[in-house]
């Protein structure tokens, strides 16, 4: 009797995993047919000269070192991106962090602000792109018309916003703002998180609130806050599709991101192998910047526990 | 001591009160620059193209142009540009719901070999920019012929394409399920695949409701992939079609406005509708990640 259960048992396991497999399987075939041989062979199409017509002709290490030496584009377009990286990323955290702040208040109508705030979120980046071309249009848009008081006031020339290029990047980074909302969301239930309890001793040992907001919110936000960062910068370093529609690139290829770079190469050059080296590139820097804040997540996370 | 406990110029009560008053000031005037572009695209939409000129000058449009609609959906062909979106958009919430429900089960309520690394992997590929695997897909489907058709930006959803996120999010889902379900359910000689379509599924129709709203809406906007894989203008969808319109009307603003309206108007909509079931899902995925 007892040896007939063990065995059952054993059946019970060994079905358990075959039905793991099973459910698991429209996963496992894609991850592997769809993700894992793809990434193999872009790090091979990237030591190759590859233009679709022919076979791939096995190049060395020629297609990253044109790169890097070799190609003011290159680095142009990378520069462009950290810029937007480095601006665009903090920027967005701090006003989701004080849009979520302003409404983790016991407030009325605190649902219908977070809608609002969330509402540019779901709004399709084409149209989002035509929208704030036409806000940002220098003679017609209405913002030149809402700052036009000020250029008169300072006697200043109109700022000329995507048409300029020391003003195009950070035109598309405060665009970007629009929809810090969807940030701001997941602070702010984080935030509702945290036990009142706290707050109230804070309170009790006289803390205003700053005090309350830099000691304790903030301290124990730290894991919303890295989610998003982590998020903001792998998508940040992306960036594509508001430069291809509203800048297309310029001027003076001041907003030529490094994707867009990526997407002339591959789509008009046909440069296969010289793309996916810039691929490749790219997944490096993203995992080393994303490395980095994972190390700093812990660094800061120990210390928000201390003080 | 006596002397330092004043009398506060104002009771607790009515300092709230203060501060509340400034915060929906404060709060006010951040709606209004949130909400002001969508007014402006509204009344842009609905002026005629010498009005556009004036800005401020003729902040409502004098004679709200209606026919800007009709204009714009007959200028491209706005039908068949919906059409092809649907197709696309209902085919991948299919697959997504059913890639993303399967494999999260597995990952959920199920032990099997490799189980852990599997998990850890498909966290990993949250991290992988999609450029890493763009061209070596974009070189297969072209050699099976797919790049003259909608199954690039389709079958990819039945094998939890782009899904690890919503894997992740039913997973959670799953295993707030007490096991004292299942287990009385397989006593009952119930299989895992009952269990999953008897027992798992209809109590997470909130879960599934959250992701596939959010599918719907990423693949809606979604503008890069239909860029590389249609090839074809008859599979076009409504975001290339937006951006056809703008390459070939690019200075009619009062057009281009109406035309945005109507494609990001179902998102709007649903989003108004689903609102709840959408925040949730936003923070479960953002905190617990």
């Amino acid at each position: 009797m007892k040896k007939q259960t063990i065995g059952s048992l054993k059946q019970l396991r060994k079905k358990e995993n075959r039905m793991g497999y099973l459910f698991a399987s429209p996963w496992l075939i894609g991850i592997i047919v769809l993700g894992a041989f793809p990434i193999l062979a872009s790090f091979y199409i990237s030591f190759t000269s590859y233009d679709m017509s022919s076979a791939p002709q096995w190049v060395g290490l020629k297609n990253y070192i044109i790169l890097f030496t070799n190609d003011d584009v290159f680095w142009k377009s990378l520069w462009n991106t950290i810029y937007h990286v480095v601006i665009a990323i903090p920027l967005g955290l701090i006003v989701g962090i004080i849009l979520a702040l302003l409404l983790n208040n016991k407030i009325k109508g605190m649902s219908i602000y977070r809608t609002l705030f969330y509402l540019p979120c779901v709004v399709s980046i084409v149209a989002m792109s035509l929208l704030w071309m036409w806000l940002f249009q220098p003679q017609f848009g209405i913002i030149n018309e809402v700052l036009s008081p000020i250029y008169n006031l300072f006697n200043m020339e109109p700022i000329l916003w995507l048409q300029s290029s020391s003003t195009s990047k950070i035109t598309l980074i405060l665009m970007g703002l629009w929809t810090a909302g969807g940030s701001m969301v997941i602070y702010l239930a984080q935030m509702q998180d945290i036990p009142t309890s706290l707050y109230e001793s804070a309170e009790v040992d006289g803390a205003n609130w700053i005090q309350k907001t830099f000691r304790i919110t903030l301290p124990l936000m730290t894991p919303s806050i890295f989610f998003n960062f982590i998020m903001g910068i792998i998508g940040g370093f992306q960036v594509f599709t508001i430069a291809y529609i509203m800048t297309n690139g310029g001027p003076a290829q001041s907003t030529y991101y490094y994707a867009y770079y990526m997407f002339d190469k591959m789509m008009s050059d046909q440069a296969m192998g010289m793309a996916s080296a810039m691929a490749w590139i790219l997944l490096v820097i993203v995992l080393i910047v994303t490395m980095f804040a994972l190390r700093l997540n812990n660094k800061v996370v120990y210390l928000g526990e201390e003080g | 001591m006596e002397q330092t406990i004043k009398k506060p110029r104002f009771t607790k009560r009515q300092r709230t009160r203060i501060k509340h008053g400034i915060l929906h000031i404060v709060l006010l005037l951040c709606s209004v620059g949130f909400m002001f572009p969508f007014l402006w695209m509204l009344f842009t939409a609905l002026k005629t193209p010498q009005e556009l000129l004036l800005g401020f000058e003729q902040f409502f449009p004098a004679d709200p142009q209606w026919g800007n609609f009709k204009e714009a959906v007959t200028m491209i062909p706005f039908l068949l540009y919906l059409k092809n979106s649907l197709i696309i958009v209902i085919l991948v919430v299919t697959g997504t719901l059913f890639s993303a429900t399967t494999t999260a089960y597995a990952f959920a309520k199920l032990r099997w070999k490799g189980k852990e690394k599997w998990f850890i992997i498909m966290l990993a590929t949250l991290m992988i920019p999609i450029q890493v695997i763009l061209i070596p897909t974009y070189v297969m489907y072209s050699y099976i012929g797919w790049l003259s058709t909608r199954l690039p930006l389709i079958v990819p959803a039945f094998f939890g394409g782009g899904a690890a996120f919503y894997i992740f999010l039913l997973r959670q889902f799953f295993m707030g399920v007490p096991k004292e379900l299942s287990e009385s359910a397989v006593i009952d000689g119930a299989s895992h695949i009952q269990i999953f379509f008897k027992i798992m599924l209809p109590l997470s129709k909130p879960a599934l409701m959250t992701v596939g709203l959010f599918t719907f809406m990423a693949t809606w906007n979604d503008y890069f992939g239909p860029l590389i894989f249609l090839s074809n203008p008859d599979h076009w969808t409504l975001a290339i079609g937006l951006r056809a319109f703008q390459t070939r009307f690019g200075g009619r603003y009062d057009l281009m406005m109406a035309a945005s309206i109507l494609v990001m108007l179902p998102t709007l909509v649903i989003f108004f509708f689903a609102q709840k079931s959408f925040i949730e899902g936003i923070t479960f995925t953002g905190i617990k990640g």
